[in-house]
């Protein structure tokens, strides 16, 4: 038993190492102006900056990228929660046996690669609606596409969990209006599936890539890889950045699902 | 619950119509516009590849037969070889961090901090996680640097970050917390009682694990198997970012057909991979699927 506990401790030291040494090293490639020849136990604190970071923010391709990302991270949020929310609340409403039929359809996503969703986008899109393809909104929608299976399963477990029924009755007797009843008495008690649908789909636009490349849209993830080669500091620290905010919200996501008792709305299971 | 009844039965020309259709229509009404997004922005453009790639033949052999011939076999082979690997060794390493928790399971702390990272790593990947891994692999990186005091030198043994072995590496990142994810409520499941029942029959310690506990971890074991290849065969942006495009992954073949929003050359060949690519995905992802359900029979 002893020895047991000992290899599964192993086990964790091993692969806790392997999940934070790669972090730590871009973070020290991006930060520290020291070679890899000369680092050392001597040189380990010397000439850590943040100076890449700026570097990166004041140029104006990089500035235009990033707020590209945002405003296309919180439209594409928007856009999920308009289409989701309305849907998934009259389901749980009134349309129960639509559900299963619901469900199947947001998890379609998952079987479409990017690479193959965005082949088919420019076959059915550049004799279709030219003005569409080329104008950079249009990625929102195949990213409110692409975060569906999560988004779906966050709102349909914040529903779930509240007794929709009783308080959309309470709410219609007493006069309310259905647009009412949506805003004021459902949205309120799902505010944390909310957010959480919110938060995944900025995650999802914020790191995606091979859409954005191949419809040639200049985001974040796209200038990233572009300027690796020529400012190779800036660009790490810049992933790095996006790296914390991603992991900052989805372990926001993870933390509140937690207290709900609604573990494991992050992935798919 | 009888309020909401009467609401969605009311109108007259529901009492008219013959009942059961007209309200079929009617419930499904305000899931449309849901469907309709769907439908233009995924279903549509989905649509299009197998048209296309099924369509007019305009060399010796059929769209959907030269793209796995040749180079383009290769190319699956390769992806799928490169998908394999990683979910072999993702399911393996997984389950054991599974354990491992499930085994030291009185510390909620360790339990909390491995949970709440896989969660966020599972969803890792594109430029940047490429980025930290030639950070730490390349070969000014630093885990190179700190095996190399060790002496062990990777450089010399021939890895590098962008082959094979080094996608493989940067894969697990995601992979392995996937894998804990899936494994760690299937072997919360299995009920301490089951091991005395077990026991009290006369099973010993390596009876239990073969004739009780593994096969209800299989179906488990097997899902996971198919999500990780999923995951790793559907990944582009790591791979592109680690090898500067010079893979010989599906996506990045399809990538040479596809420049800007137009596809040129031989551009039925571009649909018929993609066509292949979603193939491949359907029948995993059903699997996985069909698999979890069987998994979930013995929890509660």
């Amino acid at each position: 038993m002893k020895q047991r506990n000992i290899l599964a401790k192993c086990v964790l030291i091993v692969i806790g190492l392997f999940y934070v040494l790669p972090m730590l090293s871009m973070a020290r490639f991006a930060f520290q102006r020291v070679p890899m020849a000369l680092l050392g136990w001597d040189t380990l604190f010397k000439r850590w900056t943040i100076q890449p970071l700026f570097t990166m923010m004041s140029d104006p391709i990089f500035r235009q990228s990033a707020f590209l990302s945002l405003r296309l991270a919180f439209l594409s949020a928007l856009v999920t929660l308009l289409v989701l929310v309305p849907t998934v609340v009259y389901v749980h409403v009134s349309m129960m046996r639509a559900r299963p039929v619901v469900e199947i359809i947001s998890v379609l996503p998952f079987v479409v690669p990017a690479i193959a969703l965005v082949v088919g986008i420019a076959g059915a899109f550049r004799d279709l609606a030219p003005w569409f393809i080329r104008s950079d909104y249009s990625l929102v929608p195949f990213y409110v596409i692409i975060a569906l299976p999560f988004t779906f399963r966050s709102i349909d477990n914040g529903l779930a969990s509240i007794d929709v029924k009783t308080l959309v009755d309470a709410s219609r007797s007493l006069g309310a209006s259905w647009t009412r009843t949506l805003w004021s008495v459902i949205v309120p008690n799902i505010r944390v599936a909310v957010a959480s649908a919110s938060f995944l789909t900025m995650t999802v636009v914020l790191g995606e890539f091979t859409i954005a490349s191949l419809l040639l849209k200049e985001t974040l993830p796209l200038i990233l890889s572009q300027s690796q080669g020529r400012e190779p500091q800036g660009s790490f620290a810049v992933g790095l950045v996006l790296l914390v905010i991603t992991a900052s919200l989805l372990g926001l996501i993870n933390r509140f699902s937690r207290r709900r008792n609604m573990a494991q709305s992050v992935t798919l299971l | 619950m009888s309020i909401t009844n009467t609401q969605s039965s009311r109108g007259p020309s529901l009492r008219r119509a013959p009942r059961l259709f007209t309200h079929s229509i009617r419930g499904w009404l305000p899931i449309a516009p849901f469907i309709g997004f769907v439908a233009v922005f995924l279903l549509m453009p989905a649509v299009v590849v197998f048209q296309r790639a099924l369509g007019r033949v305009d060399g010796p052999k059929a769209p959907m037969v030269e793209a796995i011939t040749g180079q383009y076999r290769k190319s699956f082979i390769f992806s799928m070889q490169l998908s394999a690997i990683t979910a072999i060794l993702g399911v393996i390493i997984g389950t054991m961090v599974a354990g491992s928790i499930v085994r030291l399971g009185h510390r909620r702390g360790i339990r909390n901090a491995f949970t709440g990272y896989s969660a966020v790593a599972a969803n890792l990947g594109g430029i940047p996680l490429a980025f930290a891994f030639l950070a730490a692999l390349g070969m000014q990186g630093l885990i190179t640097k700190l095996l190399k005091t060790t002496g062990v030198d990777l450089i010399g043994m021939g890895f590098k970050v962008s082959d094979f072995w080094g996608i493989v590496v940067v894969y697990l990142y995601f992979q392995i917390p996937l894998m804990t994810l899936i494994m760690l409520p299937a072997l919360d499941g299995l009920k301490p009682t089951w091991r005395e029942a077990a026991a009290n029959l006369g099973a010993g310690d390596r009876q239990y694990w073969r004739f009780v506990a593994l096969p209800l971890l299989l179906p488990s074991l097997i899902a996971g198997f198919l999500l990780l290849f999923a995951n790793a065969f559907s990944a582009y942006a790591t791979a592109y970012a680690l090898s500067s495009g010079s893979s010989k992954l599906v996506p990045v073949q399809i990538r040479f057909f596809l420049q800007g929003n137009t596809i040129t050359g031989k551009e039925n060949l571009g649909y018929a991979l993609a066509a292949w690519m979603i193939i491949i995905m359907t029948v995993s992802m059903t699997g996985f699927i069909m698999l979890r359900r069987r998994a979930e029979r013995w929890r509660r």
